[in-house]
């Protein structure tokens, strides 16, 4: 009876272990259940040529700007020298964090957050020596801004955009006239119908879906 | 034809028996069970101090499920309440290593380790985190504390002894190989999912990707990493190896010269993403759960390779000292076995109301300090207005190119030989990578000689799905010996340079 069990045992963990590789393999199913995460093994599956930040600020009513994160308390720096609030890159937490500050503190009252994507290329990253053995040309790091999402105190959303990333990919697209002539001929004048709109990809003029850009995938590489 | 068919199911049940249900001393399991603990505690222990903010309902919590689309999953547990069972977290980690109460204790870890990370989905919970739940549950269902732990030596009432041929005596306590297999396998379909994720991933096998995750600060300080970010030939070779390691590995790892081969590439392999990726835990990870592979004839080699190291020392004083204390200490007291549990649980109760106490009074927000609740950090209204909040702008033309390059050969796609004087005739390779999502482009790649007059041009169109694009240029008898460069232009405007010299120039015909 107890090797039995044992048997079962082992058939349900494999079982479970080889279906995760299966449905990782034919991508299906990667992200039906929070359970998919323990089974699926992709880590660092994607890739990015910009690093990216993201800033909480708050504005209040005299219109001054407040630092929402980290805390006046101290920042959580879970690996290495930056603060938690950068490792949610698709920005589904940090307004949260925004709200735990402004619970936590003593403030006026808040009238706006902003969630702010700060970018970057990534080869900016090399430190000066490296650079200056791979490049003739002086470091000159640029710094893109993208306001991601912008939320009340309540936790309402205002406004909320797609990532930097994904309006880059857009306005690339853009940059074909004859795509995005073919694009606008196809839009209904009436807004129905039941196919399924992609979410989150806005272009002048119209809905796209972009997927055939590189996914970014987590920032830790899992 | 029935009979063949039977004795083929015979022989899979018996070979099924003997893989899962073979008997031997956990070795390699009480190895990870002292091990794992401690390098769980690496990284938990620092958030016991912020456990409030991380993952109770009095902080920003980030759960795993609200990327998968669900609302709520788990009870969110007030800050209190985290804190105290965060803390019996710790001790439940602690005393796995050490073996006391090693069932429950591994019980109580796997639970609340899983839990804790599920709510933290943005920092805490990472597939290393995954992977240790899954060796923290299978270790739950072992015999790991029954050798090296505080549950044996409450159980022993003799002493151990090994004979003279140094081969372990039959009185350590035997258990089905099963969860030392199962994790066996859970390794080997990690790599072999990731083998599939690197298949998947655009850009890997050609070393775009490995190349950006080289100079991504996200981890700790990788500057061995940045440097081979410059060695794009060389990431493209590790790109084949890894995945080529990764897909093997569960088909090959089980014996002589495949076992020996699989692991040491894997120690080489998760040693160097410390060195090149700045990870820290991972690797950690993997050199504790790779004790899977240990069995009996291995830990009786070590065995005997550390007495013979011990022997040297047999006489010192400390040697002899040490001996003493663990012959004191050899038999466990009374009292303290029969009363075991009762004390765990005495235990992991002090332990969950010692740290609500402590964390209360360190008052990690700050909400009962003399002067009052914390003031908010005021930030530069000019700063915010014209810069964090300003008018979104255009990426830069530059920003979209990683780096320009000459040399004379292409393996794999990559530019290698990379150098900065050529001979006449040489055929230079010149290749520029651009950024992942980049729009079509127009590029140009013109000779320079000193004086920066353009000599010649050459134009490649760009796609863009391309993040290489390549120009060839032969040094033809009818350049002269000096300084040149190469340039790289778009939409009109220059944008890289490589400088290089040109040796052996063609010999001018002289009048005698």
């Amino acid at each position: 009876m107890k090797r039995r069990l044992i048997n079962l045992v082992i058939v349900l963990y494999l079982g479970a272990l080889f279906t995760g590789i299966g449905c990782h393999t034919l991508s299906f199913g990667v992200s039906a259940h929070p359970a998919m995460y323990f089974f699926v093994w992709d880590m660092f599956c994607g890739w990015s040529s910009y690093a990216c930040r993201v800033q909480l600020v708050g504005e209040g009513e005299s219109g001054a700007y407040y630092e929402l994160s980290p805390g006046p308390w101290g920042d959580i720096k879970p690996y290495g020298d930056i603060g938690r609030r950068h490792y949610d890159i698709e920005s589904s937490h940090s307004a949260r964090m925004a709200l735990n500050t402004l619970k936590q503190t003593h403030h006026e009252p808040i009238t706006r957050i902003f969630i702010v994507e700060e970018s970057w290329a990534k080869k900016y990253n090399l430190p000066d020596h490296l650079w200056s053995q791979r490049f003739s040309e002086p470091k000159d790091p640029k710094k893109y801004f993208h306001i991601r999402h912008v939320i009340t105190p309540d936790g309402d959303i205002l406004e909320s955009n797609i990532s930097w990333l994904d309006k880059q990919n857009g306005i690339n697209l853009g940059k074909n006239p004859r795509l995005m002539s073919d694009a606008r001929r196809s839009q209904p004048f009436f807004a129905f119908g039941s196919a399924k709109r992609p979410s989150g990809r806005f272009l002048p003029g119209g809905y796209l879906n972009t997927s055939g850009e590189v996914r970014v995938g987590s920032p830790l590489g899992n | 034809m029935t009979d063949v068919t039977t004795t083929t199911e015979m022989n899979l049940r018996r070979r099924f028996s003997r893989f899962f249900h073979a008997e031997e001393v956990p070795f390699g399991l009480a190895v990870i069970r002292i091990l794992l603990p401690l390098v769980l505690l690496c990284p938990m222990l620092p958030r016991w101090f912020h456990a409030r903010e991380l993952y109770s309902s009095d902080g920003a919590i980030a759960p795993l499920w609200i990327g998968f689309g669900y609302r709520e999953m788990l009870p969110e547990l007030p800050g209190t309440a985290a804190v105290a069972l965060y803390s019996v977290l710790i001790l439940s980690l602690f005393t796995s290593c050490i073996g006391w109460r090693s069932r429950m204790s591994l019980i109580l870890a796997t639970v609340l380790y899983t839990y804790f990370n599920l709510f933290d989905a943005v920092s805490t919970m990472t597939k290393y985190s995954v992977i240790s739940s899954h060796a923290l549950f299978l270790l739950c269902m072992s015999n790991c504390g029954a050798i090296w732990s505080v549950d044996s030596w409450l159980q022993r009432n003799r002493q151990q002894r090994h004979n003279a041929a140094g081969r372990l005596s039959a009185e350590w306590p035997r258990s089905a190989v099963w969860p030392r297999r199962l994790m066996q396998l859970l390794i080997g379909c990690v790599y072999f999912g990731a083998g599939i994720t690197k298949m998947h991933t655009s850009g890997f096998l050609t070393g775009e990707q490995l190349q950006t995750w080289l100079v991504t600060n996200l981890n700790y300080r990788n500057p061995v990493g940045e440097y081979l970010a410059q060695f794009p030939s060389l990431i493209v070779v590790f790109a084949y190896v890894t995945i080529i390691w990764e897909i093997v590995f569960i088909f090959t790892a089980w014996r002589g010269w495949g076992r020996r081969v699989m692991l040491g590439t894997g120690i080489v392999f998760h040693f160097l993403t410390v060195l090149t990726l700045g990870l820290f835990v991972f690797p950690m990870l993997f050199a504790t759960i790779y004790f899977s592979f240990l069995n009996e004839e291995d830990a009786a080699r070590f065995a005997a390779v550390f007495r013979r190291f011990a022997a040297r020392f047999r006489s010192s004083a400390s040697f002899v000292t040490i001996r003493r204390g663990a012959t004191l200490f050899s038999s466990p007291p009374a009292m303290l076995r029969k009363r075991s549990g009762l004390l765990f649980g005495l235990t992991l109760l002090i332990a969950a109301f010692a740290g609500a106490e402590i964390e209360h009074l360190l008052d990690p927000y700050g909400e009962r300090r003399p002067e009052g609740p914390h003031e908010l950090r005021m930030l530069d209204s000019e700063y915010v207005k014209n810069t964090l909040l300003g008018p979104p702008e255009p990426v830069r033309l530059i920003d979209k190119f990683e780096s320009f390059e000459i040399g004379t050969v292409l393996v794999g796609g990559v530019l290698a030989g990379r150098r900065t004087a050529y001979d006449v005739g040489e055929t230079i390779e010149a290749q520029c990578t651009l950024t992942s999502g980049h729009e079509d482009m127009w590029l140009e790649c013109s000779l320079h000689d000193d004086r920066d007059r353009p000599i010649s041009h050459v134009g490649r169109v760009a796609l863009r799905e391309m993040l290489r694009c390549n120009f060839s240029y032969e040094l033809s008898e009818s350049l002269d010996a000096g300084d040149y460069s190469l340039v790289l232009s778009c939409a009109g405007r220059s944008l890289l340079r490589k400088h290089f010299t040109l040796r052996n120039a063609r010999i001018s015909a002289a009048a005698n």
